[in-house]
């Protein structure tokens, strides 16, 4: 089963992106992905207009108390199975407005998530890599550093 | 009709003769110029973990913990905004905002730095006073400096210890020279 989801999610996912608060500095981002220059369609990923048609969300902000129920219907209109990416730092730990009173600190604390794309915004690159992380096509770069001193 | 098709012919030359301009990323690197502000990197041979960047970071991701004798310094960088507030108030220059901006990953734990520091016990009530890295600056410096003062027994005594010493040793007090 989890090598016929491997193999389903290998090409053409198509996306829908969704504004849970966001600044707009990472829509503007993720238009340019779509962009000639960045090309996200040689993916086979493309924008769509409905959750129902969408194989994967595409998160951007902090997820604010009044866009959390959206959110969640949006989620459960999203036919399984899907991929969750949440892109930029309010998505994915809740950016500068981790605590504040009207956000929820982040994507992770509604929705499970299956990728996330920090930065502020995150350069194109940065989100076309996410992308190409979470369909297998390139190595994760990142990990978790711990010193102690003796 | 006819000048639509030239037009749009015209279209098509000007597509063939700019080539290709995808870039092909993925595959291959495309570094970024100039100033570019990517993940925040910090050197633990030059931290001294005064907590200068924690007080700095505007959207508070480095916390500090003072547990068991240890101070532990934590970075959840999951919520950086790359400003390098942190990187300006370093009095070591122990952080650096390298070009690396492909962060992506499946779990957050990935985003944290953990550094722990072994810290100074005041000698007198057991109060956590600095690290031993930055006591230890303090007194290469005082050894360093002209003003011959015997400051430095004094390094590992907490502020209000110190005070309580300073009051009830009157030898301690500077004189006032008029």
């Amino acid at each position: 089963m989890s090598r016929l989801l491997d193999w389903c999610f290998k090409k053409s996912i198509w996306v829908y992106h969704v504004n849970a608060g966001s600044c707009n500095g990472c829509d503007i981002e993720i238009l340019d992905v779509l962009t000639p220059y960045y090309d996200v369609e040689r993916f086979g990923i493309k924008l769509v207009h409905t959750p129902r048609h969408a194989d994967a969300l595409l998160v951007t902000g902090p997820v604010t108390r009044q866009v959390r129920e959206r959110l969640l219907r949006l989620y459960e209109a999203t036919p399984d199975p899907k991929l969750v990416i949440a892109v930029g730092s309010c998505a994915t730990n809740g950016g500068i407005w981790y605590n504040s009173y009207s956000t929820l600190g982040g994507l992770s604390n509604v929705l499970p998530v299956n990728i996330f794309i920090p930065g502020c915004p995150p350069r194109p690159e940065a989100i076309l890599y996410g992308v190409a992380q979470a369909l297998g096509l390139v190595p994760k770069q990142v990990e978790s550093q711990i010193v102690m001193e003796a | 009709m006819f000048k639509h098709t030239i037009s749009e012919l015209k279209e098509a030359l000007v597509c063939l003769q700019a080539g290709r301009v995808t870039l092909a990323y993925p595959f291959q690197p495309h570094a970024p110029g100039g100033e570019f502000r990517g993940k925040p990197v910090i050197d633990v041979d030059k931290c001294i973990g005064c907590g200068a960047c924690a007080n700095a970071c505007p959207a508070r991701l480095i916390t500090l913990d003072d547990v068991n004798g240890y101070r532990t310094l934590h970075f959840e960088l999951g919520r950086c905004t790359y400003c390098a507030s942190c990187r300006d108030v370093c009095p070591q220059q122990a952080l650096r905002m390298s070009p690396q901006f492909e962060l992506s990953t499946s779990s957050l734990e990935d985003l944290q730095i953990h550094v722990q520091f072994k810290l100074v016990l005041c000698r007198s009530c057991g109060e956590a006073v600095s690290t031993q890295r930055s006591v230890n600056l303090v007194n290469d410096k005082l050894a360093a400096s002209e003003l011959h003062q015997d400051d430095r027994d004094y390094l590992d005594l907490c502020i209000a210890c110190k005070r309580k010493l300073a009051i009830h040793t009157p030898s301690l007090n500077l004189e006032v020279v008029p």
